[in-house]
């Protein structure tokens, strides 16, 4: 039923469906995850919560709010969820610095519409319209670098941020508090 | 200076703003891009007490939380009470596969469910508990040195 319905909705969004409408001249790299299409346009970056509800701020939050790109072709909003690196880093803060600027970015339209109507994107370059040159978007882990300068040591972001450590010290990797970590993580490294 | 940012915001289109639906929704805080990317297994691989530190990664990286309703809906977050939508602070860290009632304003747009939730009302924690079914998602979620 949900698949039906989730069917259904695409059939009656004009845009969303059109497999490959994008594609054409895209460079972005394969990724191999669920319906994936490589898409080039042009559009507006914007701040998400700014576009839907009216609630502005300066620089569209400095990465901190989610951000879409207002397509110019058919005034589609599209949710840029991911950035291109694979560290699972989102898109935001890779957008926010052309925070209302027309810009052409390439990447990859993803979902499985069979859970969603619309696909979200994976940017992985964005040019202003007036620049030459595209600019990856890859910054993610350099700015958390910046900002986290005593996280030292060894291993990816993920495992040396101390908000993520704090948390998984006190509910464990299982969230299921420390026993069940416990008695989960002897037998998976049996 | 000042003059030139006026007019260049002032040529700014507005956004179109339009009022939401307050709704109140029951359901599963999720990592959507693993979720609808299928990048590390099927949508119940990468929900629940399985994928729970891989959800905490993308919520820190500012990857969207959605909300995932009983009926499949998923509902992508921009603001969960005071914190806004990709900030990855330890309250976004905190509820993650928590199964919560929240209080919002829906706007439905180009296909996709945003949600800006004003209150949570419930959090049951985490009642998804799949890991003895799927593991850890991604495997090395745990390093080994967690069994030291």
């Amino acid at each position: 039923m949900i698949r039906l319905t989730a069917l259904l909705a695409v059939l009656a969004a004009p845009g969303l469906a059109e497999e490959g409408r994008f594609s054409a001249g895209s460079e972005a790299k394969a990724w191999g995850v669920a319906g994936e299409e490589p898409a080039r346009f042009t559009g507006r970056v914007v701040d998400i919560l700014c576009e839907l509800t009216g609630n502005c701020v300066d620089g569209c939050g400095d990465g901190a709010r989610q951000m879409g790109i207002l397509r110019d072709a058919d005034g589609v909003l599209v949710l840029a969820a991911k950035n291109s690196q694979p560290a699972f880093t989102g898109a935001a803060r890779e957008l926010a610095p052309f925070c209302g600027q027309m810009v052409e970015v390439d990447g990859n339209l993803v979902g499985d519409t069979e859970l969603m109507p619309a696909k979200f994107y994976q940017v992985q370059t964005i040019r202003p319209l007036e620049a030459e040159e595209a600019v990856r978007a890859n910054r993610w882990t350099k700015v958390w670098a910046e900002l986290n300068p005593d996280a030292t040591g060894k291993g990816p972001w993920f495992r040396r941020d101390a908000s993520i450590g704090a948390q998984i010290a006190l509910e464990g990797y299982l969230g299921l508090g420390p026993e069940t970590d416990k008695a989960f993580i002897d037998e998976w490294f049996e | 200076m000042r003059t030139a940012a006026l007019i260049a915001a002032l040529a700014l289109p507005l956004p179109a703003v339009a009022a939401g639906e307050r709704v109140e929704i029951t359901g599963e805080v999720i990592d959507t891009w693993c979720y609808f990317s299928g990048v590390m297994g099927p949508p119940d691989a990468v929900t629940g007490s399985a994928h729970h530190t891989c959800a905490m990664w993308c919520a820190a990286g500012g990857i969207p939380v959605g909300l995932r309703a009983d009926d499949g809906s998923v509902y992508m977050v921009m603001k969960w009470e005071e914190e806004t939508g990709a900030s990855g602070s330890p309250g976004i860290l905190e509820i993650q596969s928590d199964l919560v009632t929240a209080t919002g304003d829906l706007y439905e747009r180009d296909g996709i469910n945003y949600i800006v939730v004003a209150d949570v009302v419930d959090n049951s924690g985490i009642v998804n508990v799949n890991h003895d079914e799927w593991g850890v998602v991604p495997p090395f979620a745990i390093p080994e040195s967690a069994a030291q």
